[in-house]
């Protein structure tokens, strides 16, 4: 008796945060699953950038004799090195914060223009604020993954047949094809889906669980990080500072700074093994004599020896003795989420002066769970992986927002007018949020090479076209008949994936983006497919009859 | 989820689930971190890394128990680990 009413009652909470919840996760996963190929996706969006990748000392030396060229005065010199994710090389100077970076054409060292985007940046910043003001959307973010943990876990236990009933499919069944499709992917993934929502979390893990800090070190998270690092003369920048241009080359490094700037204050950079902060250094600088900076390339191979390959260069003082290099690497050089994992060398003479720090076991913990959500090691493989298991995610999600409805279908009439009217809200926001977001997200696309170049702030009317898209299919989705509404949503989606490559006759593009543009035809060809499939009645009776006669004649 | 029950019930134990959930999670946490054999800093990453499965199951918890009123009496265990993880804060408080 017990027993049941458990099973009940979470059976009625799975049902409902998966409902209330869902139209928000699935949100946050497609975007997500669009974020693992957030560099590439920006790549695209940038068609004035080259592609081809070239050796990083010869792109370092470019972006040297550039700065030395425009910025000889400047305290610091950021280079954002071209690497194999992301294989534009970028450049800014002294304490210019906010896009004061500048493209540079990595074989001639010539300025480029590129167009102004939102990026793919968009997509993951959205993954995880929503486009709200960041602390806000950060919260509703881990409040929705706390649900999904929650139906995920209720899921499971709700689910007694779990492992026979895995091996049930019954297409075309209506109801119970959506099910079982709902059954199938959450069940298959269940791995994956328990390890993102809890890695997740734990990214802004002392956000969202403040207490053991409270407790411990009386909320005071400076002194929190200063024993986590265990340097006590160290100095941190100021947080929340923007990554400028040249940062913004290696995204991932960005990725590490904009976490950073919650969970942690931006270590690494900005910071002095000698105490001493930014400011002091330039007011020490005219103290400094001239002197030449050492070669990059044997610098460059040395930094990429210890901790892999380098993201990016940060010079202090260029040209003075007292100079000092900083080589970031590339997030993904190991599981470990390296943020602020630099090392630095003397800029006159080359030699090491800091090794990157190792974390302590405990911390060790949480960057490599943090490094799980983030995806950066292993390589495409790795990356394709995850983002084919995040599309399951995504599936999952929609079959189950499609299925209370698909349940409701039958019954409604008896629940009363409010059971009605939920019905129907229910019924036309999963049309807009599933159908919709997608086509949102294929028009930001489309947006970024329609849109005029010269437009000011275009990146913020990219941004725009995506949530006026997203409002229109909502308007759709409630004048036009269910079925129809779904249809055409998903079809037009389609038809603008398909037609992505054709965008190219847009404008000029320089570089080839041949992998994104197969995947956006491929995910087109799986839309349309979903198009069709939405279109054919549910079969009826005899198929199954037949199934069983078959079963019993076995 | 009927129409003929009262809301209360399901509205006290949401709020039981979700408010009380996570104090609780709040108070144990804080109360672990305290009492792990641990270097404090270690001791506080482990326990905030568990929290989210502490809150989970409160959650669980709160929505399986038989009653609302359940689910609010076995959260308010969320004092006396209050207790235990603040206790410095707490002894400094009363002077």
């Amino acid at each position: 008796m017990k027993q049941k009413t458990l099973t009940q009652s979470l059976s009625w909470l799975h049902t409902w945060s998966g409902l209330i919840f869902g139209w928000l996760l699935f949100a946050i996963f497609l975007t997500g699953t669009l974020a693992v190929f957030d560099k590439e996706i920006d790549a695209w969006m940038r068609p004035e950038l080259p592609t081809q990748l070239i050796d990083q000392a010869e792109a370092a030396q470019r972006a040297l004799d550039y700065l030395a060229a425009r910025h000889p005065d400047a305290s610091t010199w950021n280079i954002g090195l071209p690497t194999e994710r992301s294989p534009s090389l970028s450049v800014s100077a002294g304490e210019q914060r906010r896009g004061g970076g500048q493209y540079l054409d990595p074989h001639s060292g010539e300025p480029l223009e590129a167009r102004e985007t939102a990026g793919g940046g968009f997509f993951f910043r959205f993954h995880f604020t929503l486009n709200m003001p960041r602390n806000i959307g950060i919260w509703v973010v881990g409040l929705a993954a706390m649900a999904m943990l929650v139906a995920l876990i209720s899921g499971i236990v709700i689910h007694k047949k779990i492992f026979k009933e895995f091996f049930t499919f019954r297409p075309a069944k209506g109801q119970r094809s959506w099910l079982d499709a709902h059954n199938a992917t959450g069940v298959l993934l269940l791995p994956f889906h328990l390890m993102i929502t809890y890695t997740g979390l734990v990214i802004f893990y002392l956000i969202y669980m403040p207490a053991a800090m409270d407790a411990l070190f009386d909320g005071d998270r400076d002194a929190l990080f200063r024993e986590l690092r265990g340097a006590p003369a160290e100095q941190r920048a100021e947080a929340g500072r923007q990554p400028t241009l040249a940062q913004r080359g290696e995204q991932s490094g960005e990725r590490a700074e904009r976490q950073n700037g919650a969970s942690e204050r931006p270590a690494g950079r900005g910071e002095r093994p000698n105490g001493q902060g930014g400011r002091a250094g330039e007011q020490s600088r005219p103290a400094a004599e001239a002197a030449p900076l050492t070669a990059l390339g044997p610098l460059l191979a040395e930094a990429e020896r210890v901790i892999g390959p380098v993201a990016g260069l940060s010079i202090q003082n260029p040209g003075r003795s007292d100079a000092r290099i900083e080589a970031r690497p590339v997030l993904g050089n190991r599981i470990e989420l390296t943020k602020g994992q630099s090392m630095q060398f003397d800029g006159v003479s080359g030699a090491v002066l800091r090794m990157p720090t190792e974390s302590r076991p405990s911390q060790l913990t949480q960057r490599v769970m943090a490094g799980l959500h983030f995806a950066q090691f292993g390589g495409y493989p790795m990356r394709w992986l995850y983002f084919l298991c995040s599309l399951a995610s995504c599936a999952m999600i929609a079959t189950g927002l499609v299925l209370f409805t698909v349940k409701r279908r039958r019954r409604h009439e008896a629940e009363g007018a409010v059971g009605a009217l939920l019905y129907r809200v229910a019924e036309r926001l999963n049309i807009a949020v599933v159908a919709g977001l997608a086509l949102a997200c294929v028009g930001l696309l489309w947006a970024n090479r329609l849109l005029p170049v010269e437009l000011a702030q275009r990146g913020g009317w990219e941004v725009r076209v995506f949530f006026l898209v997203w409002l229109a299919t909502l308007g759709h989705a409630i004048v036009r008949p269910w079925l129809q509404a779904w249809r055409e949503q998903l079809g037009l989606a389609a038809a603008l994936c398909l037609g992505l490559p054709l965008l190219n006759l847009a404008g000029m593009v320089r570089g080839s983006h041949f992998w994104l543009e197969a995947s956006a035809v491929a995910l087109g060809a799986l839309l349309a497919w979903t198009c069709w499939k939405v279109g054919q009645p549910p079969q009826e009776r005899p198929a199954r009859r037949a199934a069983k006669t078959l079963a019993e004649a076995n | 989820m009927k129409a003929t029950t009262p809301p209360w019930p399901v509205i006290s134990r949401i709020l039981a689930a979700v408010l009380g959930g996570y104090l609780f999670t709040y108070a144990f946490t804080a109360a672990l971190a305290r009492l792990l054999p641990l270097a404090k800093v270690d001791a506080l990453v482990v326990a905030t890394l568990a929290s989210f499965l502490v809150y989970t199951l409160a959650i669980l918890w709160a929505f399986g128990c038989r009653s609302a009123r359940r689910a609010w009496a076995g959260l308010a265990l969320a004092l006396p680990l209050a207790v235990i993880g603040f206790w410095p804060q707490l002894l400094e408080t009363l002077g």
